[in-house]
């Protein structure tokens, strides 16, 4: 009986309540064909007026560009020094105590469960607009991601070596030095180039807020709707994040082959060191100058933190619904994304579509999409098709295409070839081909980059209502603005509550898939 | 004797390689053979043209007296579902039951457009389950139906892969190396199941396989390929002397020895 029981729920009480969440979902965040066909006009109008980009500012654009490159490779670079005590302070197996070990864990969940927007906003508020705020975004950014990644890496050395230089008798702090450190410097490397190339394009984002570098030149732009600057600045910061990918995904080849700075290499691996160190060293001068202004806003910070106790939950009936609002806006746009990836995905899988110049079309499209924060997206369709959580569902939804597009080719291209031709062996028709060969193939796949989709979207969605495109980060805002502090971390505290939540389900799903 | 299989004057050439080299052979229906011969003699290419996976460069292929014709891609579905084949690392469908494995056995078999996007999305009728799951039974399975493929053994998968081609009723079973990546116990066990599915099913069988000493056994008849030629076609009891498996295996023939020891 139970076992019926069981098929029913899975049968029947599942989809039907998958259906449900999905309408919900589609309903709270306000998306209609009308809108966005009524919005349709308003995009050929904005589309029209960036054409042709007006590259008259260039300098000034290329100079906020390097600025946004400085906040984020100071950002990254502090940031990581910064998880390097850290990540061992945060590993079951390097951890001096249970107890350091539980509150450097904590610690790192609650930082990384912060969308990096609210803290650039809280800085903002502290020290003012400028390049400071967002260089610390950026470092306590970084902070969440690369201790997560260190202490896990630590986690998973060999014990071997370490239990072999333990039994000569040294230190715990040789152990370390000699026996775990020569394991990581290759993970870590490339972790952190990971990690600098992701935090550009956050760099952008944050600037839009007001967090210095280019992105807050383009959103003064936006709101005085010249958007043929906008192009300008949109192409600019496109061609450097392509770039600076490039390079850091040479780099990390490089550092995985071991062969980085060996002979061959020399010739391309010490000007991008040098590269990275000249810009370290030439904007420390800019940075220095700077901590002033960082030291006249500690008290500042310190009365907004004091200001912030008691949290005030008074509104709290408000929040939920706006969450539900956000939620549905990050369940509408993942879903959007999926039905358009799939599309987008098989015409870019070079063993499917077989015209080079539809493939190489489409991966152009995703990494356009990818190199984009989707907070500019928001801001677009903002305009585009009014305030609300429409304009965040077409955002979201747009920028995820970015990455399950690309990830979706990959699925489709990596399938196991063998697999078909059994299938084919049985004389199967093309439609079976895909029915029993490819999609049991790639459907794990797929609905594990979903599940990643849907947790960073959900990240996402509480602060795109700092531009206003719908859900709670537009309520955050306001209070802020207001100085409300109380108000203002009861909404952090019930970000990082359903982050949280989201992100535990989502492992657990994830698990489920394998 | 009906011929079942014939090679009239095969040719494949890759790139500049001439991988076989002119071959003329005949098996006659019901019959259960042996392709030997060292790695890279034309052994696998030779019997992927039968189902045209391999088109070859110049030459007919006649299965059941009629001319395959690679070009014509419903002829192609039609010959696949009447010739079964088996694999070396089983390419099942992974992550799914041995049951639904079996089931894609019946994809060519479905011609009406409703029946072929059923199927494409996963219905089969009960009458296939049930037909399956004989088949199951046949191959020793029946207890596995429900088991997912990558938690079963090597051996096991073989025969899932062995009862994926039954359920496509062929009438004849191609194998490409079934035993390479078993141990010595399971493979005989494979190889019994083949010889029984020939003696029981009347369905001729023609299988790869790399190693001399599985052979002798079982089969009557052995076709040695050797540089894309048949070197040798005939009672594998004819190749015990040394000078003719030498000259099979060349330079491979020391490691061929040792394993046979």
């Amino acid at each position: 009986m139970s076992n019926h029981l069981r098929a029913f729920a899975k049968k029947v009480l599942l989809p039907v309540f998958c259906l449900a969440t999905l309408i919900y979902a589609f309903n709270v965040s306000a998306f209609s064909f009308g809108a966005l066909s009524k919005g349709l006009p308003m995009m050929g109008d904005m589309l029209l007026e960036m054409t042709p980009p007006n590259f008259t500012f260039w300098r000034r654009y290329l100079s906020l560009m390097w600025e946004t490159i400085v906040i984020g490779v100071w950002g990254t670079f502090l940031g990581t020094l910064i998880s390097l005590p850290i990540g061992f302070l945060a590993a079951t197996n390097t951890s001096p105590s249970k107890w350091i070990y539980a509150f450097f864990k904590s610690l790192v969940t609650l930082t990384r469960s912060i969308p990096e927007l609210v803290y650039a906003l809280i800085l903002v508020a502290a020290v003012g607009i400028g390049n400071l705020p967002g260089i610390i975004a950026i470092m306590i950014h970084t902070v969440g991601l690369a201790s997560k990644f260190f202490s896990e890496a630590i986690e998973n050395v060999d014990r071997k070596p370490v239990e072999a230089v333990s039994s000569t008798g040294s230190l715990f702090i040789h152990v370390i030095r000699h026996s775990i450190l020569p394991q990581l410097t290759t993970l870590f490397s490339g972790y952190t180039l990971f990690i600098l190339d992701h935090n550009i394009r956050v760099t952008v984002a944050v600037g839009i807020v007001g967090a210095g570098g280019i992105g807050l030149e383009l959103f003064r732009r936006m709101r005085q709707f010249q958007y043929d600057q906008v192009a300008a600045m949109i192409i600019i910061i496109f061609l450097v994040v392509l770039v600076i990918d490039r390079i850091s995904a040479y780099v990390r080849q490089e550092t995985i082959k071991g062969t980085f700075l060996s002979r061959q290499n020399r010739r391309w691996d010490w000007p991008i060191l040098g590269g990275l160190f000249v810009l370290l060293g030439v904007s420390l001068p800019n940075v220095f100058g700077q901590l002033g202004g960082l030291l006249r806003g500690l008290p500042v910070i310190a009365e907004i933190i004091l200001n912030m106790i008691p949290p005030d939950f008074s509104e709290t009936p408000k929040y939920l619904g706006l969450m539900v609002e956000t939620l549905g806006m990050a369940i509408a746009g993942t879903v959007l994304a999926v039905l358009a990836s799939i599309v987008i995905g098989i015409l870019a899988a070079r063993n499917i579509m077989r015209f080079r110049l539809v493939t190489w079309a489409m991966s152009g499209v995703t990494t356009f999409l990818r190199a984009m924060p989707d907070i500019l997206f928001a801001l677009f369709f903002v305009v585009a098709v009014g305030l609300g959580p429409f304009a965040g569902v077409v955002a979201l939804m747009l920028s995820s295409i970015g990455f399950l597009g690309k990830f979706y080719a990959e699925a489709i291209e990596n399938i196991d070839p063998r697999v078909v031709e059994a299938i084919d062996a049985t004389g199967a028709h093309p439609l079976q081909r895909i029915g029993h060969a490819v999609v049991p193939q790639v459907l794990p796949l797929f609905n594990n980059y979903n599940l990643y989709v849907l947790d960073r979207n959900v990240r996402a969605s509480t602060v795109l209502g700092i531009v206003g495109a719908g859900g709670i980060g537009f309520e955050l805002t306001i209070s802020m603005r207001m100085y409300n502090w109380p108000q203002a971390i009861a909404i952090i505290l019930l970000i990082f509550a359903v982050i949280l939540a989201v992100d535990y389900l989502s492992t657990y799903l994830r698990k489920k898939i394998v | 004797m009906r011929p079942m299989i014939r090679f009239e004057n095969i040719q494949k050439r890759f790139g500049n390689e001439l991988v076989l080299k002119g071959v003329n052979l005949t098996i006659n229906e019901g019959e259960f053979v042996a392709v030997i011969g060292a790695s890279g003699g034309g052994k696998t290419t030779l019997i992927r043209t039968v189902n045209g996976f391999v088109v070859p460069s110049a030459g007919n292929v006649y299965v059941n007296e009629q001319r395959v014709d690679y070009a014509n891609l419903g002829n192609l579905r039609q010959l696949r579902k009447n010739v079964g084949m088996i694999y070396q690392l089983f390419n099942l469908v992974e992550r799914t039951s041995a049951m639904h494995n079996v089931l894609t056995g019946t994809l060519g078999s479905k011609d009406k457009a409703l029946d072929i996007i059923l199927s494409a999305i996963g219905y089969f009728s009960k009458s296939d389950r049930k037909k399956a799951m004989e088949i199951l039974d046949f191959v020793g399975l029946k207890d596995k139906a429900g088991a997912r493929v990558d938690m079963i053994s090597g051996g096991q998968k073989q025969r899932v892969a062995i009862a994926r081609a039954l359920m496509q009723d062929p009438t004849v079973l191609l194998a490409d190396e079934p035993i390479a990546n078993l141990d010595p116990k399971t493979s005989q066990r494979i190889l019994d199941l083949l010889h029984k599915v020939n003696q029981e099913r009347n369905i001729t069988v023609v299988t790869v396989i790399h190693h001399f000493h599985m052979v002798k056994d079982y089969f009557s008849r052995v076709i040695a390929m050797k540089d894309g030629q048949v070197a040798f076609d005939g009672d594998p009891l004819l190749l015990e002397k040394q000078e003719a498996l030498e000259s099979i295996y060349g330079g491979q023939f020391e490691e061929e020895l040792a394993v046979a020891a």
